[in-house]
């Protein structure tokens, strides 16, 4: 009897799992799918708000492509509960599922701040697909958009807000933006630039109460004006879904704690994505990275192994980039660890400033702020990643780096990042493209 | 930080991108007012655009138009163009190009000097086809750009820095390196006003002639920084551009006329032109190497052996041209210096009587760090070497001794110049009016022409055309320059270099070539093809079809714009002359004896039949203006009645 | 497979490749948009160019949402344009710093290889670029480490 695989979530870490088993297995497998909703990517909701793009564009797998790729489908069903000892999953219409061996990949929803009025039907999240549709018909050129929380899932919607012609107020409750993305001067340096572009930013705003006043919303905070919003949108956090795992007996801290081969405390179960606890590829210890490339990463590596490989997993490498009015903010590993030695550079005129954090002379995070188009800085944004992903050791060019943080290229090329590269890869084979697997024989 | 945005980037997310309107050129010229602080960009049409086409045609033009006889050089009403041209930022080699128009101090007349590097480039990728600078500056300022970024910037930091110390600052402040930004600065002889005094830029490219580095001086403008822009240029036909600039490329690399050029820049000029009693010695005194010297060890192969050299060429250049050395030995060892042209070899080693190859490398960067044109500054030093050596400059004049070859002399003497110290302060004011001031034996030493302008770094004694020419242009320099194809515009492919009037007829034939060359934006060796491999780089570029007679008639209109502006501000015919020495027949070498003064008169004669002007008063003739197109000077120049 | 090897020692910084490569990418001269990057060694005496190796992982293929980033008949790892959103997930997963974003188009680009006639190696005037049947190499390592040693010593700049 072929191997059963149950697959639980179709986000970013679920499907690049299905893939992987296919690429692995050419179809000789059964492959169970289960998911809350019709497959799509978050990442690209932005470009949606903005109508860049179609809404057809942002589903990932159709049920043609899946039907291809030979997997049962469970769609518009979440998971109720899961029995580890049975190996078996309940639905929450009441089916229950068989597997050999299930990946974990519920992903996370968003959360608002705890304010009265925080659910009231004009307090919008921008998470799914659904709460999407509700921002885009609530936008309209000239209306007054205010966004509570003004960090990463805040700024990934941004510029599609001021495309759409709005006028837009971030409020933060700390004392300024993007409080786990970058660091205070960082920060400094995007709020200077935003504010030149027109969006007005409060910080250490605590907001004590949301009402509705005629069809809008009216902001109460605990200093200062009130402000008044067409449209309000509460970018507050996420939060992992682990509840229906209660009583599985599955080990979880802030999520599930995952070895390098992505399982779980409990057989035959992996766990991937944003509700995975895995390995910190730059401390070593295990951390949520709930991130888009650590789900695909976890996919993959879950899915090789629930194939039959076996593929030891490096750890997963803390990154975010997010570009807003043409500048563009990213950092990488462990930027805000307090013990590192730490090289800045900022240059105000070009609106640009580096980060580079130290153990020794290897780079074990780093921040990188420029304009989008300046040439210069997406090169520099990689080779970031690559000089914390491969932690050489820059010797010498650590003293260059102090004195010219801006001038990364010949540091990363003579500290021969690129001769350690070349031969690492995931799944310890070549990538395919994203097209094979629609090449299984039915 | 001081300065006005030319224009704030307000809008996030802009979908389309503005586009020049004609392939080949960014669009517009960016004025900026030193006095007032206010910058701002021009657009200019496509039919201005093929009159004036960029360089010094644009250049001329709004010299002639906005610079009255009475603000003189340093007057701050005078203009400081740095124009580029339509063939900048494309694949055509030496595509950098960079033309500085001015009223130079030198002569206190018109100006047209070039560079390279990577200016034109950046400049025009960067949404602009040249700067206007006018006004002074209360303080010293350096200019900014960075696309639509234009900025006054304090520079007071920068004062006293060498060029390229200020190149290294700038890259440094704003985080950027290499060709990432180019910077075109003045050293300490732009600041103090040397009267030879260049504009310098990334790591050894200088417009050097006439004084362009005093007017930006007087400017307070230290330096012109350009980020590498990120606009895009577009060609009408770019394969089109792409084939000419590959045909114009076999034709560098295989025609034995620029081959050498080719593989050794201007290197080989040295022993080449020493067989022709062309490589000045010695101020003139000689054209005979001292006993022991083998001019095998100067061919181009020697001069570059032992440095650790690195190419270092202008964009899009595929010339083995340009290069960055490292000094293997002497008390410079370890130094980085940039290779010298041949100018470099002659006016910091031969004309000075300095023969040791490191020094030379390491006296000629310092020469351009200090933005002093290395041609002038020969004729200086050598004039002083040979003053001391016979009496009429003395120790107690100068303050130390110099004698012919003293390199750390010859340092000392760069330094008391760019920084007007001492006896410094007079020879800052160009080998004439030292010459003039000292008078006798001194004066009968010097080499210059009365118009006040340098000659090039060759003795032109052996080079009658090229003296000819220095003696006429209105540029502050050659103008007509190095026929490359005489046949191309109907002149014979070989003369006598000694008779006068067919040097004269060459010269005066040839005259809107280099007019043309200088407005493209390219480097003048690169143009070293047919004309017409040119003219069709321009037509790919900007869909127009160019042919070498407009390019011809183009240049001339120029020159005839120069010259307008020249007699206006007083410079005639009366000026055209070489200073004594210039002009003395060699006693020496393969030219021994040739005196081209016995013939002065009959060349002017002829030249002035061949290019169309009037002997007497110097001025293009009614009917020269009306050929080029130009009525509308026919008024300033002759007045209503004709 | 054929790749793009690059010889350093023979790059004089002219920057040609830059202008072949953005028309190529753009049809227009352009050099922000190139995807073959020129950059100075020892601060502005040594040049060398800088493009995707394309790698066997392939991270940014691997990385994008939306399979955008999809491997041609030449082997290169190349952006679709009409799957590409823009949300630069690959600038960040590629640790070469070789795929780009442009903030005009909102699109990422990155070498395609030009179908396997690249245009910086038909335009370098030195041979510094070649397309060879070679494996993916480290070629710029030992030139940098050679024309760094001078730079590291007098302290930067």
């Amino acid at each position: 009897m072929p191997p059963r695989h149950l697959i639980i979530g179709a986000g970013t870490a679920g499907l690049n799992c299905v893939r992987t088993i296919r690429e692995e297995d050419g179809g000789a497998s059964e492959i169970t799918l289960v998911a809350a909703e019709r497959p799509y990517s978050r990442m690209v909701l932005p470009y949606y708000l903005d109508r860049s793009i179609a809404e057809s564009h942002v589903f990932t797998a159709t049920a043609a492509t899946l039907a291809t790729w030979k997997v049962k489908t469970h769609i518009g069903r979440k998971a109720a509960g899961l029995n580890p000892q049975a190996n078996a999953l309940t639905l929450d219409d009441g089916t229950t599922l068989e597997y050999d061996d299930c990946l974990i990949a519920t992903g996370s929803r968003a959360v608002k701040a705890p304010v009265p009025g925080a659910d009231l039907p004009g307090v919008h999240s921008f998470w799914t697909l659904e709460q999407a549709r509700a921002v885009v018909a609530g936008i309209a050129p000239g209306s007054h958009v205010v966004m509570v929380g003004a960090g990463f899932i805040a700024f990934t919607i941004l510029n599609s807000i001021l495309s759409l012609g709005a006028r837009l107020t971030l409020v933060e409750i700390a004392p300024r933006i993007l409080p786990r993305m970058v660091d205070d001067a960082g920060a400094a340096l995007v709020e200077t630039w935003l504010k030149k572009h027109g969006v007005k930013i409060l910080t250490g705003a605590t907001l004590v109460r949301i009402e509705e006043a005629r069809g809008k919303q009216r902001l109460r905070f605990k200093k200062g004006p009130d402000l008044l919003a067409d449209l309000l949108i509460m970018a507050t956090g996420i939060k992992p879904n682990l509840e229906w795992l209660q009583g599985s007996g599955i080990r979880m801290n802030h999520g599930i704690l995952v070895d390098d081969h992505l399982r779980a405390s409990v057989p035959n179960v992996y766990a991937a994505g944003d509700v995975a606890e895995g390995k910190d590829g730059v401390t070593g210890l295990p951390a949520v990275h709930a991130i888009e490339p650590t789900a695909m990463e976890h996919g993959r590596v879950a899915g090789a192994n629930m194939a039959g490989r076996d593929v030891t997993y490096r750890g997963s490498l803390n990154m975010n980039i997010v570009e807003v009015c043409r500048l563009d903010v990213a950092s990488f590993g462990a930027w805000d660890d307090p013990n590192a030695e730490t090289f800045t550079g900022l240059r105000p005129e070009r609106s640009a400033y580096r980060k580079l954090c130290w153990s020794g002379d290897r780079l074990t995070g780093a921040i990188i702020i420029g304009q989008a188009g300046d040439v210069w800085t997406t090169n520099d944004v990689g080779m970031l990643k690559g000089l914390v992903q491969t932690a050489v050791r820059l010797g010498v060019w650590k003293e260059y780096l102090r004195r010219n943080p801006f001038d990364l290229k010949p540091a990363f090329i003579a500290s021969r990042a690129t001769g350690q590269l070349l031969p690492q890869t995931i799944l310890g084979r070549p990538s395919r493209a994203p097209e094979i697997p629609t090449t299984v024989s039915p | 930080m001081t300065g006005t945005a030319l224009r704030a980037p307000t809008q996030a997310r802009p979908r389309t991108e503005t586009r020049a309107v004609l392939g080949g050129y960014a669009g517009k010229l960016l004025r900026v007012n030193l006095t007032t602080g206010k910058i701002r960009a021009e657009p200019w049409t496509p039919e201005e655009m093929r009159l004036w086409v960029g360089g010094v045609g644009l250049g001329a033009k709004i010299l002639y138009d906005e610079v009255g006889p009475r603000v003189h050089w340093d007057h701050p009403e005078n203009r400081l163009i740095m124009a580029t041209g339509p063939l900048a930022g494309l694949p055509v080699w030496g595509t950098g190009g960079l033309t500085v128009v001015t009223r130079g101090a030198l002569t206190d007349g018109a100006t047209s000097t070039q560079a390279n590097g990577f200016f034109g480039a950046c400049l025009k990728f960067s949404g602009y086809d040249a700067i206007i600078i006018q006004g002074q500056a209360r303080r010293w300022v350096y200019l900014y750009i960075n696309d639509d970024v234009v900025e006054l910037r304090d520079a007071r930091h920068l004062l006293g820095k060498d060029t390229w110390e200020c190149q290294d600052v700038l890259s440094a402040e704003h985080g950027l390196t290499g060709h990432q930004m180019s910077v075109y600065s003045i050293g300490p002889a732009g600041e103090n006003l040397v009267r030879f005094a260049a504009i310098q830029g990334d790591y050894g490219h200088v417009a050097s002639k006439n004084g362009c580095g005093a007017v930006m001086g007087k400017k307070r403008l230290k330096a012109v920084s350009i980020v590498r822009g990120t606009r895009a240029l577009d060609a009408a036909d770019p394969r089109g551009v792409v084939q000419a600039a590959d045909d114009i490329a076999h034709d560098l690399k295989t025609d034995p006329s620029a081959r050498s050029l080719y593989e050794w820049g201007t290197l080989p000029a040295v022993v080449n032109l020493y067989k022709m009693g062309v490589l000045p010695i010695k101020n003139y005194t000689t054209n005979v190497a001292p006993a022991g010297v083998e001019m095998a060890d100067w061919e181009a192969p020697k001069l570059r052996h032992g440095f650790d050299h690195r190419g270092h060429q202008c964009s899009a250049c595929g010339m083995h041209h340009c290069h960055m050395q490292v000094i293997p030995r002497g008390k410079h060892k370890g130094e980085l210096v940039d290779e010298p042209e041949y100018e470099g070899w002659s006016g910091a080693g031969w004309q000075i009587g300095l023969l040791d190859k490191e020094s030379i490398a390491w006296l000629n960067t310092r020469i351009d760090r200090a933005s002093v044109d290395v041609n002038e500054f020969g004729w200086v030093c050598g004039w002083v070497m040979e003053g001391m050596e016979k009496g009429y400059i003395t120790k107690a004049q100068l303050g130390f001794e110099l004698r012919w070859g003293d390199l750390e002399g010859a340092a000392r003497l760069l330094d008391m110049i760019s920084h007007r110290k001492g006896f410094g302060n007079l020879l800052a004011e160009g080998v004439k009016v030292a010459a003039e001031k000292l008078g006798g034996a001194a004066q009968e030493a010097a080499i210059y022409t009365l118009k006040g302008a340098s000659p090039r770094g060759h003795d032109h004694r052996g080079r009658w055309e090229e003296m000819l020419d220095t003696c006429t242009a209105s540029t502050g320099t050659l103008e007509s320059g190095v026929p490359a194809h005489v046949t191309e515009v109907g002149l014979p492919a070989r003369i006598n270099p000694f008779s006068g009037e067919e040097v004269a007829r060459q010269v005066a034939g040839i005259l809107g070539r280099r007019h043309f060359e200088d407005s493209l934006g390219i480097c003048s060796f690169t143009t070293r093809t047919r004309l017409e491999n040119v003219c069709r780089a321009l037509s790919a570029a900007t869909g127009w079809l160019y042919t070498v007679d407009e390019c011809v008639r183009f240049g001339r209109r120029t020159a005839a714009i120069l010259r307008a502006f020249n007699l206006r501000c007083g410079i005639g015919p009366e000026t055209e002359r070489p200073s004594a020495r210039y002009g003395s027949a060699p006693l020496d070498g393969p030219a021994k004896g040739q005196a081209i003064m016995d013939q002065w008169e009959k060349m002017l004669d002829s030249w002035y039949a061949g290019v169309g002007y009037d002997r007497k008063t110097g001025r293009p003739t009614p009917e020269t203006l009306r050929k080029l197109g130009l009525d509308w000077l026919r008024k300033d120049l002759w007045g209503k009645k004709r | 497979m054929k790749a793009l090897r690059i010889v350093p020692e023979k790059c004089t910084g002219c920057l040609r490749c830059e202008l072949a490569c953005s028309y190529m990418q753009t049809g227009a001269f352009q050099p922000a948009k190139s995807v073959i990057r020129v950059s100075p060694y020892e601060g502005h005496t040594s040049y060398a160019p800088y493009t995707c190796t394309q790698c066997d992982e392939g991270w940014c293929m691997a990385a994008c949402p939306v399979g955008a980033i999809t491997i041609t008949a030449a082997g290169a790892k190349d952006v679709v344009d009409d799957r590409c959103v823009g949300c630069k997930l690959c600038t960040i997963a590629c640790p070469y710093g070789t795929i780009f974003y442009d903030p005009d188009t909102h699109k990422a680009f990155k070498c395609n290889l030009c179908d396997g006639a690249p245009a910086c190696a038909e335009a370098c005037p030195t041979a510094a670029i070649l397309y060879e049947d070679v494996a993916a190499a480290d070629w710029l390592a030992d030139f940098a480490v050679e024309r760094s040693a001078r730079l590291l010593a007098v302290g930067g700049r």
